[in-house]
C-alpha cells in the first residue's frame, strides 16, 4: 500500500542523553534518543545523496472493524498538516530543497521514506519532527484523502487480480487475527472513519518509542546525532501501543473460497499458516519458497510454466510479520488448465519436496540468498530498507549480516520437515479467482 | 493558497542551492575489430557484476511481424550450441545469477547479473546465449504461447495496455505504433525460422555494445572479453532509412475502448513530444517536474490532492530516436470522468495562459538535481546508461552538465520551452472505460473512435 503510483565537544554534551550507542559492522552506528526513538546510521559517500526511513510499528493487524485501512489511511495523513508546516507543505518544502518522498503500509509496518540531497538532511528533520510531534488533522483533507484513498482502492482492484483475491484468501485463513483484514481497509469503513478515530491513532501509536529510524547516506554520525538530539529528542514519550491479544488458533481442516471476474484463465491462491518472521523456520521456509520459485530452474516454475504448460505464472512468498502468518503459492492457469487440475499439480510437486530435497538444489538456493543480499548492499536506499527491516522484524540490525550463516545451516532435512510440517491439507486456504462473462 | 506557496519556497530557496554536483564514474570504452563496442566501468562496493549487451534488434524492424523482435529476444535463452535451455537455467540459478533478454522498440538486449567469482562461468554464458543461439523449435513455440495467454491477460488491466492504444494512435504510419510484444493474431503465425532470420539480419556486432559495470580489474577483463567477443563473426548491419513521422495533428480526437466490466477510467492526454537527442531535454524534464512529474505536481495537486478525484495524476514525455510523445496520464471512478479531465485540461491551459514563477522553477530545479544522482548508483543502472549513451550517441557530458544546465534554466527559455514543446491544442486522448457510461459525455473533447479492448487490434 504505496502512498504515491525513498563536534566533538558538542558530543561530549549529547552522549549523557543517548542511553546506548555502538558501532556495528561496516561502519553502522545505533543508538536510542532518551525518548525511546531508536537511530540507525550507516555513511555511504558513493553519491551525494541520502535517506531516511521510519519504520513505525503500526499496521493492519492494529486495526477492528469499523477502523479497518486506518493505518494506511493514517499515512496519507501524516503528509497533510502539522504545526508549522501546513497542508500541502510538507511536500513543498521536502521537493524545493531536493528531497522526495513515499511510504507504505502493511498488516505489520507503516515506513515513510525521505530521499534527499545531503544538504537537506536538517530540513527533513524538521519536517519529520513537527509531523510526529505535531501533527494536525484537517478536516477538509481528511475528506479529500478519503476520495485519494477509495481511488487507490479501485485503481488496485482494476488492474490486479491478485488483489481481488489475495484480499478474500486472507480473509477466510484468518478467523480471529486482524491479518484478516485488507491493508487498504473495506469501503464502508473508509467512507465513514472519523476524525476521532484518526486522533486517537496518532496518540496511540506515533510515540517516539514505536519507530525506528534509518539514515544511510552521504551524511556523518555526529551530523545525525546531534540533529535527531535537537529536533527528535524533545518529543516527549508516551505509552507504547497495547499488544495484540487475539491469537490465531491452528487450523484443523481446509478451506476454500471462490469468487469471478472477467478474466482469460483461472488464478490460483493457497495460503498456509506459518510462524512470525523471528522464529527459527523462518530461513527454512525462505529457502524452501526459493526452491519453489525461484527462477526458472525452480520445481514449480519449471515443472508447471516452462516443461508444461499448465501455468503461465507462478509466485510463492511469504511476508516479514510480528505475529504467525502465511505462506502462500499464487499461480495463473494456462490456457487449457482448470483451477483444481492446477492445484493438484502443485500439490503433487510439495510431496515430491516432501519426498526428496536435492544438496545441490539447496546449495542454489543458499547462493541465491547472499546474491540478494549483496544486491541489496548496492544502493543507499537498498540498505536502508535492509537495515530497519532487520532491526524491526528481527530485533537487530546485526541480523542481516547474520543472516548468510542462518541460511548456510539450513539442510535438506530441514526443509522437507518445514514443507510437511506447514505445508499440510488442514493448514490450508485455497482460493480461486474463475474467469466468467460479465 | 498561491500565497502560503510563494513565502514559503522564498523560505528555503537559499538551501537548494547548495548541492554538490554529481558526476559519472570513470570507466573505459574499447572497440573491437568486428565494431563491438565495450564499456568497462569499476565498481567495488560489492562483489558483484552486472553486464548489459544492446542490440539493434528492436520491435522498430518487426514490419508485418509484430512481436517478432520480441520472441527473437525471447528466444536467446531458449538454448545454445553447448547448453541446452534446461543446461542454461541450472547453471545460471546455481551460483544466484540473473540472466535475462528483452527487446524494447529500439533495442533489443542480454543482461546478467552474478557474483565476481562467477565471471568465467556467466562470461561463457553470454558468449553462448548472444553467439549461438540454436532457436529450438520446441522450446520457441512453447514460449510462443505462453506469449499468446500473457497477452491476452494484459488486456486485464488497463495500465498495461494503455500506451499501446496511444501510440498506435498517435503513429499509425511508424513501426512506433505497433505494440512491442505484439498482438495474438500478429503472434500466432511466428516461428523459429522467423527468429533466426531475423536473429542473423539484426544481431550485429558492428550496431552492438556490451557494459561492464562492478568489481572487477578493467586490464584484466578486456583481454577475456576480447578473446571471447573479438572472434565473433557477424552480418554487417542493414541501414535501413527511416523518415521521422509527423505528430502535427489537425483535430483532436477520442479513442474509447470499451472495458465492460471497468470500475474507473484509465486515461491519457496529450500529443507530440520531443525525440531522444533533443537538445532541450533537460529544460523540457524540469517544466515537466512543475506539470506533473513529482507529487507537488499541478496536475497532482488539482486531481488528487485538491479534489480527491484520483490516486495520482501525472504528465511525462516518451522518448525515442525519430519522435516522442508528451502525456498526461491518470484514472478515476467512472462518474467523476468528465470532472477529471476537463481539470487536467484546465491545469495544462494554466501552463500555456500563465506560464511559472521563479520560486516555482527554483523549487522544480532542486527536485530534479536531487533526484537525479540515485538514478545511477547500482550497476545495473549504470550499465544501463552506458548502453543507452551508445544507442542514442550521447556520452558522460550528459550527467556531468547535467546539473549545470539545470541551473541555467530561467524564466524566459522556461516560457519558450512550454510554447515550444506543451501540446495546447488538437490533443489526442485514449480513454479504457466503460464505454455505454462516459461515450456521450466524452464526445465533446473531439472526433470519437471506439473499439473493444478484446479486439485484437490496437
Amino acid at each position: 500500500m504505496n502512498r504515491k503510483s525513498l563536534y566533538t565537544t558538542l558530543l561530549a554534551c549529547l552522549i549523557p542523553l543517548i542511553s546506548l550507542s555502538q558501532s556495528g559492522p561496516a561502519g553502522i552506528h545505533s543508538f536510542h534518543l532518551e525518548n525511546g526513538m531508536h537511530f540507525i546510521v550507516q555513511e555511504d559517500r558513493s553519491i551525494p545523496n541520502a535517506n531516511m526511513y521510519l519504520f513505525w510499528k503500526v499496521g493492519s493487524r492494529n486495526e477492528v472493524h469499523g477502523i479497518t485501512g486506518l493505518s494506511h489511511f493514517f499515512e496519507h495523513m501524516m503528509f497533510n498538516g502539522s504545526k508549522n508546516y501546513g497542508p500541502k507543505q510538507f511536500d513543498r518544502v521536502m521537493e524545493a530543497n531536493g528531497g522526495s518522498n513515499n511510504a507504505y503500509t502493511s498488516e505489520n509496518v507503516t515506513v515513510y521514506t525521505d530521499w534527499f540531497q545531503k544538504d537537506a538532511l536538517e530540513t527533513i528533520f524538521k519536517l519529520e519532527s513537527d509531523r510526529i510531534q505535531y501533527l494536525s488533522i484537517d478536516s477538509a483533507m481528511v475528506e479529500s484523502e478519503r476520495g485519494v484513498v477509495l481511488s487507490e482502492r479501485s485503481t488496485g482492484l482494476e488492474n490486479s487480480n491478485y488483489r481481488t483475491l489475495g484480499e478474500l484468501v486472507q480473509s477466510v485463513a484468518f478467523k480471529e487475527h486482524p491479518y484478516m483484514f485488507p491493508v487498504i481497509g473495506f469501503e464502508s469503513d473508509i467512507k465513514s472513519w472519523t476524525q476521532a478515530d484518526l486522533e486517537q491513532y496518532f496518540k496511540t501509536y506515533y510515540s517516539p518509542n514505536n519507530a525506528t529510524v534509518v539514515i544511510v547516506g552521504d551524511v556523518s554520525i555526529d551530523q545525525v546525532k546531534k540533529l535527531a538530539q535537537q529536533y527528535m529528542a524533545p518529543i516527549p514519550k508516551r505509552a507504547l501501543p497495547p499488544v495484540i491479544r487475539t491469537i490465531e488458533p491452528a487450523q484443523n481442516g481446509t478451506r476454500r473460497v471462490e469468487t469471478f471476474k472477467d478474466i482469460a484463465t483461472a488464478n490460483v491462491l493457497m495460503a498456509y499458516h506459518v510462524p512470525a518472521s523471528n522464529h527459527e523456520d523462518y530461513y527454512a521456509l525462505e529457502l524452501l519458497s526459493s526452491i519453489l520459485t525461484s527462477g526458472n530452474s525452480s520445481r514449480l516454475i519449471k515443472n508447471l510454466v516452462l516443461d508444461t504448460t499448465l501455468a503461465s505464472q507462478v509466485y510463492s512468498f511469504t511476508e516479514n510479520s510480528f505475529d504467525p502468518s502465511l505462506f502462500s503459492i499464487y499461480a495463473i492457469a494456462g490456457k487449457s488448465t482448470s483451477a483444481p487440475d492446477l492445484e493438484k499439480a502443485i500439490e503433487k510437486q510439495i510431496e515430491m519436496i516432501i519426498e526428496k530435497v536435492n544438496e545441490n538444489e539447496l546449495q542454489k538456493v543458499k547462493n541465491q540468498k547472499l546474491m540478494e543480499l549483496y544486491k541489496s548492499l548496492e544502493t543507499i536506499n537498498g540498505k536502508a530498507n535492509s537495515l530497519g527491516t532487520y532491526a524491526v522484524f528481527f530485533g537487530d540490525y546485526r541480523k542481516m549480516f547474520e543472516a548468510p550463516d542462518h541460511f548456510e545451516k539450513v539442510t535438506t532435512g530441514d526443509i522437507q520437515r518445514v514443507a510437511r510440517q506447514y505445508l499440510t491439507i488442514r493448514n490450508k486456504t485455497t482460493g480461486y479467482l474463475l474467469p466468467h462473462q460479465p | 493558497m498561491k500565497h502560503i506557496f510563494l513565502s514559503l519556497f522564498t523560505l528555503f530557496s537559499l538551501v537548494a542551492h547548495a548541492q554538490h554536483h554529481f558526476k559519472l564514474p570513470s570507466y573505459e570504452t574499447v572497440v573491437l575489430k568486428n565494431g563491438l563496442t565495450i564499456f568497462l566501468m569499476e565498481q567495488h562496493e560489492v562483489p558483484v557484476i552486472h553486464a548489459s549487451f544492446t542490440f539493434d534488434a528492436g520491435s522498430m524492424h518487426d514490419g508485418s511481424n509484430s512481436g517478432l523482435a520480441n520472441l527473437t529476444a525471447d528466444a536467446l535463452l531458449l538454448g545454445t550450441k553447448k547448453f541446452s535451455k534446461t543446461e542454461l537455467d541450472d547453471q545460471v540459478d546455481y551460483v544466484g545469477a540473473t540472466l535475462r533478454s528483452t527487446a524494447g522498440k529500439e533495442s533489443a538486449g542480454i543482461t546478467a547479473t552474478f557474483a565476481k567469482k562467477d565471471q568465467d562461468l556467466m562470461l561463457e554464458i553470454l558468449k553462448e546465449v548472444s553467439m549461438f543461439p540454436t532457436f529450438d523449435s520446441i522450446e520457441f513455440n512453447k514460449n510462443k504461447e505462453r506469449t499468446l495467454l500473457n497477452l491476452q491477460q494484459l488486456r486485464e488491466s488497463p495500465r498495461s495496455v494503455i500506451a499501446n492504444y496511444y501510440n498506435a494512435l498517435l503513429f499509425p504510419n511508424f513501426p512506433y505504433g505497433a505494440p512491442r510484444e505484439g498482438t495474438p493474431l500478429s503472434v500466432a503465425p511466428l516461428s523459429s525460422e522467423m527468429a533466426q532470420t531475423f536473429y542473423k539480419q539484426f544481431y550485429t556486432t558492428d550496431r552492438a555494445a556490451l557494459a561492464l559495470v562492478g568489481d572487477f580489474d578493467s586490464a584484466l577483463m578486456k583481454r577475456k572479453l576480447t578473446a571471447i567477443f573479438g572472434v565473433w563473426k557477424t552480418n554487417a548491419a542493414a541501414l535501413v532509412k527511416r523518415k521521422a513521422p509527423e505528430l502535427d495533428f489537425k483535430e483532436s480526437r477520442v479513442l474509447l475502448i470499451n472495458k465492460e466490466d471497468a470500475r474507473e477510467t484509465t486515461f491519457l492526454i496529450g500529443g507530440k513530444g520531443i525525440d531522444y537527442n533533443s537538445p532541450d531535454y533537460v529544460p523540457v524534464m524540469v517544466i515537466n517536474t512543475i506539470l506533473g512529474g513529482r507529487f507537488t505536481s499541478w496536475l497532482n495537486d488539482a486531481l488528487r490532492v485538491n479534489s480527491g478525484l484520483t490516486y495520482g495524476a501525472r504528465s511525462g514525455f516518451s522518448r525515442y530516436k525519430y519522435a516522442g510523445t508528451f502525456q498526461i496520464s491518470t484514472f478515476t471512478k467512472n462518474e467523476t470522468t468528465v470532472p477529471a479531465i476537463d481539470l487536467a485540461l484546465q491545469v495544462l491551459d494554466s501552463l500555456h495562459q500563465h506560464g511559472i514563477t521563479t520560486e516555482i522553477l527554483e523549487s522544480a530545479k532542486a527536485y530534479v538535481k536531487g533526484d537525479f544522482p540515485p538514478n545511477y548508483e547500482s550497476s545495473g543502472s549504470l550499465a544501463q546508461l552506458l548502453t543507452d549513451m551508445y544507442r542514442y550517441g550521447f556520452d558522460e557530458n550528459y550527467i556531468n552538465t547535467f546539473q549545470q544546465k539545470v541551473e541555467n534554466i530561467d524564466l524566459k527559455q522556461a516560457k519558450e520551452i512550454i510554447a515550444r514543446y506543451f501540446p495546447k491544442d488538437n490533443l489526442q486522448f485514449v480513454l479504457i472505460g466503460k464505454a455505454d457510461e462516459i461515450r456521450e459525455q466524452v464526445k465533446k473533447y473531439g472526433n470519437l473512435l471506439e473499439k473493444e479492448i478484446k479486439d485484437d487490434h490496437y
